[in-house]
């Protein structure tokens, strides 16, 4: 593997590292949003 | 004391309008900024600075590298202050910035360690040597990840947060005991070149992308960290309710 | 000091020995505990001279280590049972029901814990002499003193964390991989510590491993007993 190469892996690994939390991040947000919703929903539908 | 935090999680959950919007307007600049700023310190560092006399174009890790293991220490210590103001206050907002912060440091303790070894690969050869720092990352590593694990095994998030609060205490008083154990065990690493009585021995043409960088990766670090507090505000508000809706029947 | 004081201190020490002679006096009935802990490291010692051969300098040089990692893995068997029989007992609610401070139940625990690990390691310790055939008698008082304070350093975190991980599950695999991160400093400071002694260095030659383990063992001697009530609290 040359220089380069050996720079090009550590900067990708990095690059891909910090983008993976941060869609996992996302993903996680999306969902607890959703069941939050739909919980909120749900008790609304339950006091009437 | 489970009503004391029950109360303070629901204010908490309530407070700052609607729970389910997205991310504040102070997140999404502070996105911005640090992709801006790592493009900036990215292409400093990979196209500006000329590459080093001795070890050529691979000393570039470098300015990925130390800025990482530095923001991850910043992580660490804010994980062991709001671990502190959690066991006195209370307040579970300390709480969800610990484990926002200690994932980040995570994140940020194994991008440094990969780089590390790559970087070991590209000038020694070999993709792990026990020296100093390498050792000391790994540790480091192993530590958070256990902090991590810890809490998510704990049957209540509440005792989750306190044993958390009780790790990440011993070990942030750990960190430098580790240090001396390490060092006086090993040193084949190069010697810290940044922070040595007599002034950095780094060229001042180095020390601005890894300033940066740096800076780069703190403004990301609070953007992550917002992002994470919001999912736990969203996680409280969903554990109320259910309550809640519990009580009711 | 006032008598208040003085009662205080005396109320701590009571409390910290009835803790400590419990658990001494239900190993003692069953002997369970140290049983294990001297099965596992004869199992340890032995495994390893098959695994290394023959060679007696090979085995010199990693003697040090093969001693600890005994010592540890001993110890690790005993913390992760110095809770159990109020694990299974339910016994946690009551301990938080007796009336005084936390510290006792720490100390007492702590003390226990010192106690069977030092039992076990005054056991190890001879076995090991004669299987790896290391003159280790005219090196005791040093060698003690290395495994006391690397013992009381293992032990201060290791029975707050097997408190900690009591309730948890996968407990068997938490304890481990919480404590040794932690207790990184008095293993290294312990086996190069040990390997510099039976090399025939003496206590001077280690005296910064000393210092280490020393502000070791006074830093979570001071911080585990003042956290141990958050982990306590239910």
């Amino acid at each position: 593997m040359g220089n380069w190469g050996f720079v090009g892996l550590a900067y990708g690994l990095a690059s891909v590292a910090l983008f993976s939390y941060l869609l996992l991040l996302k993903g996680r947000l999306r969902g607890a949003q959703e069941e939050l919703a739909a919980l909120e929903r749900d008790s609304g539908r339950r006091t009437r | 004391m489970e009503e004391r935090t029950v109360v303070a999680s629901a204010q908490w959950a309530s407070e700052h309008g609607r729970v389910g919007a997205g991310a504040s307007l102070a997140a999404k600049v502070l996105g911005a900024a640090a992709a801006l700023v790592l493009a900036a310190g990215l292409y400093l560092g990979l196209v500006v600075v000329p590459p080093d006399a001795v070890q050529g174009d691979v000393q570039r890790i470098m300015y990925l590298h130390v800025p990482s293991i530095v923001t991850a220490y910043v992580a660490f210590f804010v994980v062991f202050c709001t671990s502190v103001l959690y066991l006195w206050k209370r307040d579970l907002r300390f709480d969800a910035v610990a484990v926002a912060s200690a994932e980040i440091g995570v994140v940020l303790t194994g991008i440094t360690l990969a780089t590390g070894s790559i970087w070991g690969k590209s000038t020694w050869g070999v993709w792990w040597t026990w020296d100093a720092r390498l050792t000391l990352t790994a540790i480091l590593f192993t530590i958070y990840v256990g902090y991590l694990m810890l809490r998510s095994f704990a049957e209540d998030p509440r005792a989750g947060a306190r044993y958390g609060a009780v790790l990440a205490i011993l070990g942030f008083l750990d960190i430098p005991l580790n240090h001396f154990a390490v060092y006086w065990w090993r040193t084949l690493h190069q010697p810290s070149s940044i922070i040595r009585p007599g002034g950095p021995s780094v060229a001042s043409t180095m020390l601005v992308p890894l300033g940066i960088n740096f800076a780069g990766l703190v403004l990301l670090s609070i953007y992550l960290l917002l992002e994470r507090v919001r999912l736990e505000r969203i996680r409280h508000r969903t554990i109320e309710v259910r309550l809640k809706r519990g009580r009711r029947g | 000091m006032s008598t208040r004081a003085e009662g205080m201190v005396a109320g701590v020490l009571r409390r910290t020995w009835a803790m400590t002679w419990k658990d001494v006096t239900v190993e003692l009935r069953a002997r369970e505990r140290i049983n294990a802990m001297l099965f596992f490291a004869a199992l340890v010692l032995f495994i390893f001279n098959f695994a290394l051969g023959p060679d007696q300098e090979k085995l010199r040089e990693v003697a040090p280590g093969l001693l600890w990692l005994a010592f540890l893995f001993t110890g690790m068997l005993g913390l992760g049972r110095s809770f159990q029989a109020e694990r299974e007992n339910e016994c946690f609610e009551e301990l938080l029901l007796t009336p005084g401070d936390r510290e006792s139940i720490y100390f007492g625990k702590l003390a226990g814990n010192v106690l069977f690990m030092v039992t076990a390691e005054a056991l190890i310790l001879p076995l090991f002499g004669i299987l790896y055939n290391l003159d280790i008698w005219g090196l005791l008082p040093s060698l003690a003193l290395v495994a006391f304070l690397g013992t009381v350093g293992f032990s201060a975190i290791g029975t707050l964390l097997a408190a900690m991980t009591a309730h948890l599950r996968a407990r068997e695999v938490m304890l481990p991989l919480l404590l040794f991160p932690l207790t990184v400093p008095v293993i290294l400071g312990s086996v190069r510590a040990t390997a510099t002694i039976l090399a025939g260095g003496g206590l001077g030659e280690v005296s910064h491993w000393l210092k280490l383990l020393g502000g070791f063992d006074v830093i979570f001697l001071v911080v585990c007993p003042l956290v141990f009530e958050f982990v306590l609290e239910e």
